[in-house]
């Protein structure tokens, strides 16, 4: 198997979909595997650190994603959306570990907040994308995981509601609650 | 106020963090460079258990009071009960034991496999 998969052509040259990826690593091909995670590696960690608030944690938890997922991926549905299938598992594992974290201090839900803000970083959030990512992060977490599957997802309300295992008229109410909140922080 | 347009062009625009540097690796190094490990994941699990059941057994025998001079006599009742006290019963043991070694060792050939037409 090896032998037959250094005899192919470089898997990042291709244009390939996300199916043929997930064949390839299957039969073998490590590269493959390593483009897939190149396509995802960062709206995962994004998902991680919007959810869990703390950027090493959200590490932990992309990895651990992606690990879960290659350990899966023979069961992965054919025609099913790499992209869901790999935010709900990053998505449970956020899940654990905020359960996790609550359990520890008996807090609800305890929402780590990053290193309290340099210079630099004051003067970087004057900026309006930086507004809009602080007003992400203070929404509560059912909003904020919704509005950040929004970001990456695009309009794909059933791929959200996939993801967050939620009913789609619920997922709807959230994004809908979640940009109120976010228009009255970026008013005020 | 924003109005809803605006909330969602702000919201494609707004960047992705780029993940740390080594993530990818990391991943990479987690998947598929992650060595083989020899053993299955149930045996490593029997092997603890087991290990643990004797350091418990062990320990249990030890720290019986007398425990020396009772292993010995459990030893000594065992060989006796299994006959093993005779030299009669140790030579057969012998001739039985030595009998099977040399039988495994025989290459004994294999039946013409008869080929369908």
């Amino acid at each position: 198997m090896a032998a037959a998969a250094a005899m192919e052509p470089p898997i990042a040259a291709a244009v390939v979909d996300d199916q043929e990826l997930i064949a390839a690593t299957l039969a073998g091909r490590s590269d493959a595997f390593g483009e897939l995670v190149g396509r995802y590696e960062r709206a995962v960690y994004n998902l991680a650190v919007r959810t869990l608030r703390d950027r090493t944690e959200a590490e932990d938890a992309a990895q651990e994603a992606f690990f879960k997922a290659y350990r899966a991926l023979h069961t992965f549905r054919p025609g099913a959306k790499f992209s869901t299938w790999i935010f709900t598992i990053c998505y449970r594992g956020c899940c654990d570990r905020l359960a996790k974290r609550k359990r520890l201090s008996g807090d609800e839900l305890p929402d780590r907040a990053d290193p309290a803000p340099g210079p630099a970083l004051l003067a970087e959030r004057k900026d309006d994308a930086e507004r809009l990512r602080r007003a992400i992060d203070e929404l509560p977490e059912k909003y904020r995981t919704v509005i950040t599957l929004y970001h990456l997802q695009g309009k794909q309300y059933e791929e959200i509601a996939t993801v967050l295992n939620l009913p789609l008229g619920t997922v709807k109410t959230h994004l809908f609650r979640a940009k109120e909140l976010l228009r009255k922080a970026l008013t005020t | 106020m924003m109005d809803d347009d605006a909330l969602d062009r702000a919201l494609s625009a707004l960047p992705l963090e780029e993940p740390p540097a080594g993530l990818h690796g990391r991943i990479m190094a987690a998947t598929v460079f992650r060595p083989q490990t020899v053993t299955l994941g149930w045996e490593v699990w029997l092997i603890v258990t087991l290990a643990a059941a004797a350091g418990w057994l062990s320990w249990m025998v030890l720290s019986a009071p007398h425990a020396s001079e009772r292993l010995t006599d459990l030893i000594a009742r065992l060989v006796d009960a299994g006959g093993l006290g005779s030299v009669n019963t140790l030579v057969w043991l012998a001739v039985g034991i030595s009998a099977a070694w040399w039988l495994s060792q025989l290459t004994i050939p294999a039946r013409r496999r008869i080929e369908s037409p």
